[in-house]
Parts: structure tokens; sequence; C-alpha cells
């Protein structure tokens, strides 16, 4: 790389993007038999299942992202977008089982309940 | 000196009484040359005075320099500095460095304080003072008193002594050392390997692709947004005192005059500062001569040119990074 004011990037700058972030899916909110508190929700992530392996994901962020109607502008991007996101992060064990606690920044919609939500690799730990 | 305890008190060096008396004996040492031990074989050795082991009514002395409880809670005879002054610590070389290094700050002090004495100004002083008949000087106090005197006591300020955010001390994780290769787990260039040049004092690491490999600029970044693996390379060849924190800020341009501003939309593209370039181009020379010393260079290379990703079956808490 020469200081040229033409700059050509490497071959190895286009490849494509892969997968950065954990399937999880959303399977309720935290409750007792007969009442539940939609402030924490519960997420299965893929492949964790005892409470020793979900230590990795403590404090990770997660993200729902699902689509709406209306186009709004989406930080990083110039276009407007239909793709929205509800962040959060996941706060603690949940059971056994490997189940998690996450809260988000506003409560899950109930509509989410069995959608993937995406957890993130960050803030990493290692 | 007769004690009314059973325990008699060895009159060996340093002693001192246990009991309510008052007075003090202190002996000075002069014939241990060892520091004085916890045994009682080493003190009878060197000492001037033998201990008795056992006292007249044949019971056995103690040791002073023994504590021992007095309540089952763990409460015990003598405190801490007690028992220092009693088993003499003073006399251990550990203890008198540190008693140097305290005294030489000492020194300082009285240093400045000796200076600030000197600069202390006389309360009153002359001043001059116009006018034909008011008497051509006047003695007139170097600090005036305060014209108002609170009732209520002020509440207090915040002290100064807090440590501003930029003074506090960053910490890196151990396994982010400069020349480890890492993964980028966020931003733009998440999922590129890349390496890691340098900590900052900002607390962020200074990190490369190198920008022939896998597009990745000298940058910025945050220790949370980046997986260490345990690749390391060796980057001791190479000097990056001038790329601190300040070299990779942000330049913000002037502010034009307003006029010229108002209809002018276009806004400018920040270009890349030349010696950031060039530091580019410098770093990425040490980034790749090491990688090419590496014992598996080629896999190095391939390694850095491609891209983490999660898949099927790829569970992280499962990967050895």
């Amino acid at each position: 790389m020469t200081s040229s004011k033409k700059v050509e990037k490497p071959q190895g700058a286009y490849i494509k993007k892969g997968r950065l972030y954990v399937k999880a899916v959303f399977t309720g909110f935290r409750r007792g038999k007969r009442n539940q508190h939609e402030n924490t929700a519960l997420l299965k992530l893929d492949g964790v299942n005892t409470r020793r392996e979900t230590n990795f994901y403590l404090g990770k962020r997660c993200a729902y992202v699902y689509k709406a109607k209306n186009k709004t502008l989406v930080p990083g991007q110039k276009r407007l977008n239909r793709v929205r996101i509800i962040w959060g992060k996941v706060t603690r064990a949940h059971g056994k089982s490997g189940g998690v606690r996450a809260k988000f920044r506003r409560n899950l919609p109930p509509k989410a309940i069995g959608r993937r939500i995406r957890v993130m690799l960050y803030p990493s730990r290692i | 000196m007769s004690t009314p305890s059973t325990k008699a008190v060895p009159t060996g060096d340093k002693s001192k009484k246990t009991t309510t008396t008052t007075t003090v004996v202190k002996t000075t040492t002069t014939t241990t040359k060892q520091p004085q031990q916890k045994s009682l074989s080493t003190l009878a050795v060197g000492s001037k005075v033998k201990k008795p082991k056992t006292t007249a009514s044949g019971k056995k002395v103690v040791n002073s320099h023994s504590n021992r409880l007095l309540s089952n809670n763990g409460l015990m005879r003598f405190s801490r500095g007690r028992m220092f002054q009693r088993r003499a610590l003073y006399r251990i070389s550990k203890w008198k460095d540190e008693r140097a290094k305290l005294k030489g700050d000492k020194t300082k002090k009285t240093a400045g304080s000796i200076q600030k004495k000197k600069q202390r100004l006389s309360p009153l002083k002359k001043k001059s003072i116009g006018g034909e008949r008011n008497g051509k000087e006047r003695l007139v106090r170097t600090k005036r008193f305060p014209r108002y005197y609170p009732t209520e006591e002020r509440p207090k300020k915040f002290s100064v002594k807090r440590k501003k955010f930029s003074t506090h001390p960053r910490r890196f994780r151990s396994s982010l050392t400069p020349g480890t290769v890492v993964i980028l787990v966020a931003g733009k260039h998440a999922g590129k390997r890349v390496v890691v040049v340098k900590h900052l004092s900002s607390g962020l690491l200074l990190v490369t692709g190198p920008y022939k490999f896998n597009g990745a600029p000298l940058r910025r970044v945050n220790q949370i947004y980046v997986i260490a693996t345990s690749t390391k390379l060796d980057l001791s060849a190479g000097k990056f005192d001038e790329l601190d924190d300040k070299f990779f800020k942000r330049v913000r341009p002037a502010k034009k005059d307003a006029e010229k501003d108002i209809f002018d939309t276009k806004k400018e593209k920040p270009k890349l500062r030349e010696e950031r370039n060039q530091a580019q181009v410098n770093v990425d020379k040490v980034v790749v001569n090491a990688v090419k010393t590496h014992a598996d260079s080629r896999l190095l290379r391939r390694y850095l040119k491609s891209r983490f990703q999660l898949w099927n079956g790829v569970l992280p808490h499962k990967l050895q990074f």
C-alpha cells in the first residue's frame, strides 16, 4: 500500500461476512405458574445444555431482529430500512439446563416467543 | 524486677515489661549479631544476660516473642504493634529498607516545606499613597481579612484528590499481549483476524490486518470487541512509540465563516493523513516480517486472510481460541 491517492483494496477485503452471533430462541418471560414478569426474557441458546456452559454467554449482548412495515433509519446505513432491533443483554443463567435470562431495553413483544434472537460474541471476556 | 504474674519477664535483649507498671525497660542490643528470632535458644546464645529457663518457683519461662490468645474469639494479648516491638522486627533488613524508602519521601516533603517557610511574607507591607495630605506611606496588610464570615459551615465540595478518568489505570487482558492474533467480533471489520500491535494509554488496542492480507487498517479497537487467540507473533523488531491516542484522534476541520457554509451542502470527505498511511506501511512491514519468520508462516498468512465464522455445530463456548 503506497501513498497514492487511489488506494486499492486487497482481495482479502472482499470476503463475505459470516455469522458472528449465536442462535437463540426466545422461549418466554420469567414467570411462576400464574404470574409472569415481562421485564426478563428467557432464552434457549443453541448447543448450550448445562448451566456451566452458559458462563461464556453471560453479559453478551443480544438482539431481537424484526421487520416492520414502515421504513426507518438504521444507524450505519444511509438508506431507510425495514429492519428493526431491540437490544438487550444476557444477565444470568436460568435453571440447570443451559437456559439463560436476558433483559432488553424495552420488553420483548410476546409475538417474539419462539422466534430467533441473536446473541452476539461481544462484550468478549476471552 | 519482680512481677506478680507467674510468667517471668526475660531480661534478654529489648525486653519490655508485660505488667501494668509504667516504667519500661529498654536495653540496647549490643551483643546479638543475628536479628532476633522466635526460638529461645538463639536468644540465649547471643544475649548478655542469660535468661533463666525456669523461674525460682520452678515454672517454665515464657518467651517474650510469643503472643497468646486471651479469649476464644481470637483476641490476642499483645497487639500487632506491640508484637512488632517485642520481636524487634525493626532490626530486620526488610523493615529497614522500607523505612529508608519512607524516609526518602519524607525528606522531599520537608525540603518543600522549608522552601515554603522561607517564602513567607511579612504580615504588613508598606504601600505608597497619593495625595498631598495623606501621609505618603501606610502600613497595610499583605493579606486582607475576609470580608465575609459565614455563620454556617459551607457544604464540602468534592475533594480535589479524586482522580480524573483520564488518569485511571487501564488494564489489559493478559491474553491480549502485543503480537497476538485476535478476532474482531464487531464493527466494520467484524470476523477478520487481526494482529495486536500495541496497548494504548486510553485502554484501547492498536490493531492492524495487516492491510495487505485482509483490508483491516491500523486502527484502534476496544478490548471487549476482540477475542484473543493463542497465536502469537513476535513484534519485538518494531518500535511503535509515535503511535498513541493523539496520533489516531480524529482531526475536526476548523470552522469556516458562517456566510460561506450556509449554502454549501457539500461535506468534504475526511481524508486520511499522510503520516497515518505511512505508519500503516511501517507497521505492516514489521508484522508481515514476523509472519514470514514464524514457524507456520504459510498457514498463518492464510489464517490472517480468512474470516472467522460460526456455522452449524460450531459453539463458541466449546471453541478453543
